[in-house]
């Protein structure tokens, strides 16, 4: 597995990656992090539905400052789905997995290789994204009205932790999920056609229709999640709701990958 | 069905054992039962027409395909493990197929890391495929003959023992063609085998020392280069300034007890086991004391596409 990780690597750190993701990961904290802070209203005042975790009342506790990073990361749900989808997916298509695998046989390895190192890329932009959203947020959050006294200290930095462990688990479930399509379908059109109709328009309008369906489908699972739990759905069974989905979406991408013909 | 098989030219063991190796897609049968030996060091042609089998034996071999039924070893070990081949295993199998984004050097890098060697020999590849001043440059920037190149070269990584190539010169225009021959033969070793397939069997002619024809997923022949070549007969081509004088001329070479066809305006004749530059010779003096002044005498050798041709002629009739 570590030599499909190094490989991996290769791809990732290059400049031209390295400066696209730090700019990108520059403007989307900055611009997430004003939207929410821009955002927030007294508790008092927040409509029916809002999350009373964006309140200004709320986001003055210890966990203010880094709450604004994992609520505004989870708008990027769509994105990080694409990017593990087309990362994967576009292996088959270019016949670049034909490559690799006659030098790792070892499929499962070499799957296990790729996402890990993946992970490892996201992991450290998420680190990058909460730092910038952090001092974006402590930066707009007087003009907003909320006092950002209690960002500082033990209890900040522990919010901190959790939170950037609660994103990185949500966008882990994205990945599994999104690399498990890509495999299945081997397409990037394709896969990324079923994944986006799947985790939005579908989920989202059976949701409209059946109240249930945010305990039922993986993504409403892992908005429910990134939430922080909604009304219909607690964090608990958002995590095992979506474990399931992810075991089952691996054993059948490693099953498929480890057996099929690799003839494209 | 017609299968031959020769005697090694060369006695080492064999690198690649195939037996009975079958892939079926549903009713169709892409691989049938091929059974034949490849030894060690040679540079063997893999030779058949298009949907014959090749890149899916190819495929079989290198753990891409699972057979249907029977069995196959490379360098001594099963095909049902290629992690414990592979790495003596350098192979271009349908194409060249790199990262577009990264450059020849972080393409070659990538390879190398993914089979867990050094490097370092990166550069030296460059250079034994002719890329050294192009490293830097991202391979979609490069022409389809250094893509494949670079392909090879990505094979080469490693030092392999046996060398798959499916194909190499697909695409390639007439000097990117002659480049690669060149290249096959610089790539040839006395601890290195190389399994070329290809559909020019001109190129395959000048770098083969062993030869496998398979046709419709069965083998047909197996064996050395020189061996397939002689199965093929040799004529004789005599060929006159006047066209009338081709049924005299006809008449003289019958008198010799000799078997004799018209292709265009000459005629062509088997020597039937004789030694076929002395008997043009005597052709060519009867002809003269016949009056007849011959424009053309040259006997003409079979080529690996005309042994070829007339092995296929043979399986399918």
């Amino acid at each position: 597995m570590m030599r499909a990780y190094h490989a991996e690597l290769t791809k990732l750190l290059r400049r031209k990656v390295l400066l696209i993701t730090a700019i990108a990961a520059v403007v989307f904290g900055v611009g997430a992090s004003a939207i929410v802070v821009n955002a927030a209203e007294p508790a008092s005042t927040l409509s029916r539905g809002a999350s009373r975790a964006l309140s200004i009342e709320a986001l003055a506790d210890a966990g203010g400052g880094t709450q604004i990073f994992r609520s505004a990361i989870a708008f990027a749900g769509f994105f990080v789905l694409v990017v593990f989808v087309g990362w994967t997916a576009v292996e088959f298509s270019r016949g670049t997995m034909r490559t690799m695998l006659l030098r790792q046989p070892r499929r499962i390895q070499l799957l296990a290789g790729k996402v890990v190192a993946l992970l490892t890329y996201a992991a450290v932009t998420l680190a990058g994204i909460e730092v910038v959203a952090w001092l974006t947020a402590r930066l707009l959050a007087p003009g907003a009205g909320i006092d950002t006294s209690a960002w500082t200290g033990l209890d900040a930095l522990g919010s901190a932790v959790t939170d950037y462990g609660a994103v990185l688990l949500w966008v882990t479930g994205y990945a599994l999920l999104g690399t498990a399509l890509a495999v299945v379908l081997r397409s990037v059109t394709v896969a990324l056609a079923v994944g986006i109709a799947w985790f939005g328009p579908f989920e989202h309008i059976v949701q409209n229709s059946w109240s249930g369906a945010g305990r039922v489908f993986p993504g409403l699972g892992l908005e429910a999640f990134a939430a922080g739990g909604t009304s219909d759905v607690s964090v608990a069974h958002a995590v095992i709701v979506t474990s399931i989905y992810v075991v089952v979406a691996a054993v059948v991408a490693c099953t498929l990958f480890a057996r099929r013909d690799v003839t494209a | 069905m017609t299968t031959t098989t020769t005697a090694a030219t060369k006695s080492t063991a064999p690198v690649l054992q195939l037996d009975q190796l079958t892939k079926r897609y549903r009713d169709h049968v892409a691989v049938d039962h091929l059974t034949v030996d490849v030894p060690a060091g040679v540079v063997a042609g893999f030779i058949g027409p298009n949907g014959a089998g090749k890149t899916t034996t190819m495929a079989m071999l290198l753990g891409l395909v699972r057979p249907t039924s029977g069995h196959a070893t490379v360098l001594g070990e099963s095909i049902a493990h290629p992690e414990r081949y592979l790495g003596g295993v350098g192979a271009l199998v349908e194409g060249p197929a790199l990262w577009p984004g990264l450059t020849g050097i972080e393409n070659l890098e990538l390879i190398a890391r993914l089979s867990g060697g050094e490097t370092r020999t990166v550069g030296d590849v460059l250079e034994q495929v002719g890329l050294t001043g192009r490293g830097q440059d991202r391979f979609g920037t490069y022409s389809f003959g250094m893509k494949q190149r670079l392909a090879i070269g990505a094979a080469l990584l490693g030092e392999p023992r046996l060398l798959v190539l499916d194909e190499p010169t697909n695409g390639l225009d007439p000097v990117g063609i002659t480049e690669m021959r060149d290249l096959i033969r610089a790539l040839t070793r006395a601890d290195r085998t190389i399994l070329v397939s290809s559909h020019i069997l001109s190129e395959l002619e000048q770098v083969s020392d062993w030869l496998l024809v398979i046709d419709h997923g069965h083998l047909v022949y197996s064996g050395d280069a020189a061996g397939f070549a002689a199965r093929a007969s040799v004529e004789i081509v005599l060929g006159c300034r006047r066209v009338a004088s081709l049924l005299p001329l006809a008449d003289i070479v019958a008198a010799h007890g000799l078997e004799v066809g018209r292709e265009d305006d000459v005629l062509i004749v088997t020597p039937d086991g004789r030694d076929p530059d002395e008997l043009a010779e005597q052709l060519n003096r009867h002809a003269a004391s016949a009056g007849i002044v011959l424009s053309e005498v040259h006997v003409r050798r079979p080529t690996l596409e005309s042994s070829y041709l007339e092995l296929l002629e043979g399986v399918s009739r």
